[in-house]
Formats: structure tokens, C-alpha cells, sequence
């Protein structure tokens, strides 16, 4: 039984780790487009069409699905509590990955709450 | 590069996706659940599982609100960093807990309640973590 659930972690933290990478190339197509997304629906469309012209977002697009498959897979053999809890390390791997690839600047406040939520999400599973 | 702070309207949207993010994982689990007496074991039945649950109407259903949340996430993320984004998304942690306890009548345990202030003050500090960095560039 422990053997089985060092592979559902292990899958949680693949499936995370790839949604990570899923949002890393979309952030960046989004930035390297550098130019503003104007907030009606002919805009949002424009918008979304340039970006598909980014190979980077069909990377996205790939990693997307692999994690998603992976988490179908977690979910057919955890228990939705546990599975979400465990998935909590997914905000780590966002925070590491803004500030350490993306560049993105963090204050103290910000480490602080990303950290409550990750506290809070495991409490929340806890039951 | 545009403005970063985190307006309401941002919010609203964000929020927005994340109740289609629990409808989300609802269908999904919907469409894993119809196979769930399968038992993953190696490679093989694992990919039976996965044609099972791709041919279960409840993952296309989910399929069709992930792209509808894809064209909202877009247009989050060309307006704030990720790192703020994705925190405020935990939103949802939130709002199931307190949806089923107004509405299916559930009990939420004192546990539960601490997780939710404490997801709710970590929300919080990161939106105003960005309008901290908006100040301060100016």
C-alpha cells in the first residue's frame, strides 16, 4: 500500500510539474506577443488568434494534456481530498518557476501569502 | 507593458474561471469515476482507462468548459504576472467548502474553517503584493 501511494505522489508532483511548464510557455507567448489585449470579444479573439500562432502555446497546449492525463489517472486511483492536497505543491513549483524563469518580481508579501495558501489548502484536505 | 495591479474587473474574471475550474473537476471526476473499477496497474491498462474515460460524455463536457477557461486565463495572464494569478485562483478552495455549505446544507469543521482563512488572508497578501509593485515602479 505505501508503494502505491509513493506512485500517486509521485504522479501528482508529474502532473504538476507539467501544468507548471503548461503555464510557463502560455505567460510567455502571452508577454512575447507585447502588445495590449483590448477587453471586448473582437479584441479577446484577435488576441487568442496571434497567440496560436505561437509554437510556444501548442507546448503549452501539449503539456496541458499530458498533465491532465496524468491526473485522470490520479484521480481513478486517490481520494479527491488527498489528491488536491498533494496537489498544493503545484503553487510552490508556479512561485519558483515566475520568479526563477519568468523573472517576475517578488516581494515579501507575496512569499508570504502564496505560502498561506499552501498551508490552507492542506488543512482544508485534512479532514 | 500594461498596468499589473489587479482590478476588480481581473478579479471578477478570475473568479469567474474558477467556478468553470470546479465544474471542470467535477466532470472529470465524473468521466474517471464511470471507470473506476478498473484497476491501473501497468501501462497497458492504463491506456484502456484513459479510452475509457475519453469515450465518457462528461470528460467532453469538461473539454468544452477548459477551452471556454482557456480564452479567460489568456486574458488574466496578458494583464498580471503569473505569480499572481495563479495564487488568486485558489479561490476555489474557498468557494466549494462555502457553496456546499449554503446550499447542500453541509457542515464545514473547524479545520476546514481555518483552512479557509488562512487560503483567504494568502489571497489577499498576493493581490496586494502586486499593487505594492505598481506603486513602487511608478
Amino acid at each position: 500500500m505505501k508503494d502505491g501511494l509513493l506512485i500517486t505522489l509521485s504522479m501528482i508532483a508529474l502532473t504538476s510539474m507539467c501544468d507548471t511548464v503548461n503555464q510557463l510557455f502560455l505567460k510567455s507567448a502571452i508577454d512575447s506577443l507585447g502588445f495590449p489585449l483590448k477587453a471586448n470579444i473582437a479584441g479577446i479573439f484577435n488576441f487568442i488568434f496571434r497567440l496560436l500562432a505561437k509554437p510556444r502555446v501548442w507546448l503549452s497546449f501539449v503539456f496541458s494534456v499530458v498533465s491532465l492525463c496524468i491526473w485522470l489517472l490520479v484521480l481513478g486511483r486517490a481520494d479527491l481530498n488527498f489528491a488536491f492536497s498533494a496537489d498544493s505543491m503545484h503553487y510552490i513549483f508556479i512561485a519558483f518557476a515566475s520568479r526563477f524563469i519568468l523573472k517576475e518580481k517578488f516581494t515579501g508579501l507575496r512569499w508570504l501569502g502564496t505560502g498561506l495558501i499552501v498551508a490552507g489548502i492542506v488543512f482544508i484536505s485534512l479532514n | 507593458m500594461p498596468a499589473k495591479k489587479v482590478t476588480l474587473k481581473i478579479l471578477l474574471l478570475l473568479i469567474i474561471s474558477d467556478i468553470l475550474e470546479t465544474a471542470i473537476h467535477f466532470f472529470f471526476k465524473k468521466g474517471a469515476l464511470s471507470e473506476a473499477a478498473l484497476h491501473v496497474g501497468d501501462l497497458s491498462a492504463a491506456a484502456i482507462f484513459l479510452k475509457g474515460v475519453f469515450l465518457s460524455p462528461f470528460l467532453w463536457a469538461g473539454l468544452f468548459i477548459v477551452a471556454l477557461v482557456f480564452v479567460i486565463w489568456t486574458t488574466v495572464l496578458s494583464k498580471i504576472d503569473l505569480s499572481v494569478a495563479v495564487p488568486i485562483a485558489s479561490f476555489s478552495y474557498i468557494m466549494v467548502p462555502l457553496v456546499s455549505m449554503f446550499f447542500l446544507d453541509e457542515k464545514i469543521s473547524a479545520l476546514r474553517w481555518i483552512g479557509i482563512l488562512l487560503i483567504l488572508s494568502g489571497v489577499i497578501l498576493v493581490s496586494l503584493s502586486s499593487k505594492e509593485r505598481l506603486c513602487r515602479d511608478k
